[in-house]
């Protein structure tokens, strides 16, 4: 009997043979069978190339849900296909994502790994680009910038330049947008809260000015809620950096030290996760199942804060880009409306406030099989016209020195206030553990705001870095 | 407590019961035919079509819809035929490994799947069936295969061996005995087995989410979780109307196949959903 | 049943006419070996490599011994998992047994026309796949959804019951899910329970609950059995109806182990930690399994 079992199974191994040759037909099959089915594949590339007479180049950002053409994205990609001259030769075909922003990187993630379905052109968030340039996902592009007049004459802020910069001192994306965070507040609400005067700006200068405030609107506005910020892990990276980087920065304390080391249990740590508490445990949050949901950050930008249901929201500048005519949320007369004041340090001391700059880059994949088209049409897209009407459309801080120039640029409402804090903006760890960090920071702070104590959360968090980076690379202060 | 009472008491628990459960779907279809649907269940001020027109008339849910019922049905069939195939040596024939083999299969049909997600898609990163419909399909087969095995085995041996020998003297092989005698005599067992595999595929998002990348090959059921997972102020007309659509093959299929189910029922032991 | 096998041959020959007569097992055999087998061998393996979905150990994972293993056990999450997981599964299988045994013993003797109304009422829930499951819940037990229409109906104060009881919305909406298989499972066990003792029980001045207790549940207790081995495995698996309605979260509310698995695999990228978690739920299942297995006897 028992020989048997092993004979049985000595036969199955063999036929693991017949399987894998079994498996290579049906993907082929599978093809042919999918086109029917669909009619256009994604299966990029050269291979599909020589078929047809159009190359076609895949490109794969994130759907956050808004109807296609108003993606301030797909509109600057069309712009740029349209007047390029490689138009008749080459196909767009847009592969975007549809998760929330915590899905997003796994789902490019998974595809970037795969040279069968990989996209040729991705949008990436420059926290990702070390962890992807670790993991040789990413195109080293110095070959190409090499030639990019653009690049080389300082068209491009260094600092952009230095954020797509990988360890290796080579360039891995072109930055085409960043930004910078503050407190959005509603001048009407705050007045009537009696926190400003008519017309007059706010400036909190330490957190306790901001529960004070919270406390004023709670009590004179009682159907306003007043203050948002992205608490949970649908949320994503938006929680991380918006939310507790701007709390932990503004201790006076750092993610990681400078010799590498993960800190993982301080009182700054400590001190940011109580803010988070004692706004959720005095109601001056929203509530959970407004805020722990993947559209947490439309809900606040494009319904709250214009109808008047929100006070203050610790957001990015891109929300104004919603509100412009041809945003997804339109909303006349927002400058006079909305203020942007910055965030302070947590009890006023040097330097008195702080933001977190972060942005995206156009990388293309090493799998990609259409880099040199790719890379000619990220240039299509970079150009001056096309680029200032997305970097506008999309309400971000733009890259590119000659558009920061423009009269019609720099007159937006807010972006006088905003650029200014980009001048001392901290950022992120460029280090290829931090997008791993990031999620249990994200899982830490939802932990706080749906009512774990402070003290386990960040013990919690503790476990969970050691995990991920090594116990070597962690330490408590 | 009269008779009569504690039976009126017994209505009124199961009433009570009948309508908690059923208030959820009320919900959903009354949402599907409301212009202005919300989460609670109200009377719609306008009545509407136009949330099923909506859906019907746009390409890629259509699509949708289309890719789920081809994996749905191609998988089914994959899953009927070889687990009618392989119920034969099991149910006719002695075989030394039988009961070693019957044991596995067994064993198999009960282990969370969901916990080798990882090697799969590692395994199908290596052999190219990543973002391929097959590829979903070869895997879901694979995946409810032992349980098709066991249903077959124990329907097949309802099917007495006399019947067969009649159709061996007249010379019959194996096949043809299979295909003329056997699958006839045990088709409200195969329904059992096709519904049952075709359900659980049709209702599976997350192994397509995973495996397929390319959002013109996503299955109805992963733009039903898109839908709903993304959109923090839903539409719940449009999505009710969808999950209504979407749920119709499953409806129907059980529907269709009462009788069988319920024969099968007590046949197999059970067929869990 | 089976044809006469010849008596006396060698070993080898009995071998040699097993493998002709299992020719049909073949395409099983395969399919099962490639998509079955294999990642299942390919999980213990990554379960001891450093494998990542991006950064260094995308490109070169290594062996890296128990670390994952040790990692696993030194993380409170995995204890809270567990935990959830096994309130999940307490909580789904007392709802769909208790509430799935009262409907059928109560619909035993009811007037057909009530019954054939009743059946498919608690049926659609069974019948509706995990995803619409999901998104009826997400709405009926929002915080403005049915469920706090029918409270503030009745003059009781609304409750946030998928951020504020999340555990209880996850394990109500699975035995609304799941509580037709329950049902139709006693349902035909109680079909065999034959009226005259229950009657004869009856006569000798049991009441109804006696009755019940003494005669009939001794009667089913093989269904009892099978039904909760059978609900116990599908339970362990559930993984889309939670991440579709609460994530698994707020916090680690509802984060079962597939969910746990998931999120340290997938979304922290560490995939080979995510495999030593799903080695846990296999060997859990596996257990409950080879349970099950001896309950159900398969030759005999």
């Amino acid at each position: 009997m028992k020989r048997k079992q092993i004979l049985s199974l000595l036969m199955a191994s063999a036929m693991l043979l017949g399987m894998t040759a079994c498996g290579g037909g049906d993907s082929a099959d599978g093809g042919s069978a999918d086109n029917s089915e669909t009619e256009t594949t994604s299966e990029s590339g050269g291979d599909d190339a020589s078929s047809g007479e159009k190359s076609k180049i895949t490109i794969c950002w994130r759907d956050d849900g808004t109807d296609i053409e108003l993606n301030a994205n797909y509109q600057q990609m069309m712009a740029a296909y349209e007047q390029w001259d490689k138009k008749d030769q080459v196909e767009l075909d847009f592969a975007p994502i549809t998760a929330d922003e915590g899905n997003y990187f796994t789902k490019v993630a998974l595809q970037l790994a795969d040279p069968g379905t990989c996209p040729d052109l991705v949008c990436e968030d420059t926290f990702q680009m070390p962890n992807d340039i670790a993991a040789g996902y990413l195109t080293n592009l110095d070959e190409y910038v090499a030639n990019y007049d653009d690049w080389n004459n300082g068209l491009y802020f260094e600092s952009m330049q230095n954020m797509v910069t990988g360890p290796d001192g080579s360039v891995y994306g072109i930055p085409y947008c960043t930004d910078t965070r503050g407190l959005f507040y509603n001048r009407d609400i705050l007045a009537q809260a009696g926190v400003i005067a008519e017309g007059e700006d706010w400036q909190p200068t330490s957190w306790q000015d901001i529960i004070d405030a919270c406390a004023a609107v709670k009590e004179n506005c009682p159907d306003v809620v007043p203050f948002w910020c992205n608490s949970g892990v649908a949320t994503g990276e938006a929680t991380s950096m918006q939310t507790y980087e701007m709390l932990l920065y503004g201790t006076g304390e750092r993610l990681i030290t400078d010799d590498g080391k993960w800190i993982v249990s301080s009182q700054g740590i400590q001190d940011s996760l109580q803010f988070l508490s004692d706004i959720y445990t005095n109601g001056y949050g929203p509530s959970l199942s407004l805020v722990l949901n993947g559209q947490a950050s439309n809900t606040s930008a494009r319904e709250y804060l214009p109808q008047n249901k929100l006070a203050i929201s610790l957001d990015g500048i891109w929300i104004t880009g919603s509100w412009k005519e041809s945003g997804a949320a339109p909303w006349e007369g927002y400058e006079d409306i909305v203020g942007l004041a910055a965030m302070p340090t947590s009890e006023g001391q040097d330097p008195g406030t702080i933001t977190l700059a972060g942005g995206w880059a156009y990388s293309i994949p090493e799998n990609s099989d259409n880099k040199d088209l790719t890379w000619e049409f990220i240039q299509e897209m970079m150009k001056p016209d096309i680029y200032q009407k997305y970097i506008m459309q999309a309400g971000n801080i733009c890259t590119r020195t000659d558009t920061a120039e423009t009269e019609e640029y720099s007159s937006q409402p807010l972006f006088d206030i905003a650029t200014e804090f980009l001048e001392t903006a901290e950022f992120r760890p460029q280090n290829d553990q931090y997008s791993t960090v990031s999620t249990s920071i994200q899982q830490m702070v939802e932990s706080v705001v749906s009512g774990t104590s402070p003290e386990d959360a960040m013990a919690q968090y503790a476990t969970s870095v050691a995990r991920a980076v090594g116990e070597e690379n962690v330490v408590e202060q | 407590m009269g008779e009569k009472t504690v039976n009126a008491i017994h209505y009124v628990i199961l009433t009570i019961i009948g309508i908690v459960f059923v208030l959820p779907l009320i919900w959903l279809v009354v949402a599907s035919l409301d212009l202005n649907a919300n989460q609670a269940l109200k009377w719609p001020e306008t009545w509407t079509f136009s949330n099923y027109t909506g859906v019907l008339t746009n390409p890629d849910d259509m699509r949708g819809f289309g890719i789920g019922l081809v994996i749905s049905l191609v998988q089914s069939l994959i899953v009927v035929l070889v687990s009618g195939l392989a119920a034969y040596p099991l149910s006719r024939y002695r075989l030394s490994y039988k009961k070693g083999f019957m044991y596995t299969i067994l064993f198999m049909t009960s282990l969370p799947m969901i916990a080798v997600i990882v090697p799969i898609y590692k395994m199908f990163l290596q052999i190219g069936l990543l973002d391929s419909i097959p590829g979903v399909i070869l895997y879901l087969s694979a995946s409810s295969l032992p349980y098709g095995i066991w249903l077959m085995k124990n329907f097949m041996d309802g099917v007495p061996v006399e019947l067969e020998e009649a159709a061996w003297v007249d010379g019959a092989t194996t096949m043809q005995s299979i295909l003329k005698v056997v699958a006839p005599l045990m088709f409200p067992g195969i329904c059992v087995v096709f519904i049952y595999t075709f359900s659980g595929s049709w209702g599976n998002f997350f192994i397509p989410y995973i495996l397929i990348s390319s959002p013109d090959k996503m299955p109805a059921s992963v733009l039903l979780y898109q839908f709903f997972g993304q959109h923090g102020s839903i539409s719940y007309g449009p999505l009710a109307a969808f999950s209504v659509i979407y749920a119709l093959p499953s409806i129907l299929l059980y529907i269709l196949s009462q009788n069988y189910m319920s024969k099968g029922f007590t046949m197999a032991g059970a067929a869990k959903g | 049943m089976a044809k006469p096998a010849a008596k006396k041959v060698g070993k080898m020959a009995v071998f040699r006419e097993d493998m002709k007569k299992s020719v049909l097992l073949l395409p099983a055999v395969i399919l099962l070996f490639g998509f079955f087998l294999v990642p299942i061998f390919l999980t213990v393996y990554y379960s001891f490599t450093n494998m990542a979905l991006t950064g260094s150990a995308a490109q070169n994972f290594q062996f890296v011994g128990l670390d994952n293993y040790l990692s696993m056990f030194t993380d409170p999450t995995t204890l809270i998992a567990i935990k959830n997981t096994l309130v999940f599964l307490v909580g789904s299988l007392l709802g769909q047994s208790v509430i799935g045994f009262l409907l059928a013993y109560l619909m035993k003797s009811k007037a057909k026309a009530f019954r054939s109304i009743l059946g498919p009422c608690i049926l659609a829930g069974w019948v509706m796949p995990e995803i619409v499951v999901s998104m009826c819940c997400l709405a009926f037990f929002d915080v403005s959804g049915t469920m706090n229409m029918i409270l503030q109906a009745i003059h009781l104060p609304g409750v946030d019951w998928i951020y504020g009881h999340p555990m209880l919305t996850v394990i109500i909406a699975n035995v609304w899910h799941g509580t037709a298989f329950s049902m139709m499972n006693f349902q035909s066990a109680l079909d065999n329970v034959s009226g005259d003792i229950e009657e004869a029980a009856r006569v000798d001045g049991a009441n109804r609950i006696q009755t019940l207790i003494r005669i009939v549940v001794p009667c089913i207790k093989d269904t009892i059995a099978t039904n909760t081995m059978l609900n116990t495995l599908s339970t362990l698996g559930v993984f889309g109806l939670i991440w579709a309605l609460t994530g698994g979260g707020p916090g680690t509310a509802t984060t079962t182990l597939p969910i746990y698995m998931y999120n340290q695999g997938m979304k922290n990228f560490q995939l080979g930690q995510g495999t030593a978690i799903g080695m846990l739920i296999l060997l859990i299942g596996g257990v409950c399994s080879v349970i099950y297995t001896k309950v159900m006897k398969p030759e005999s």
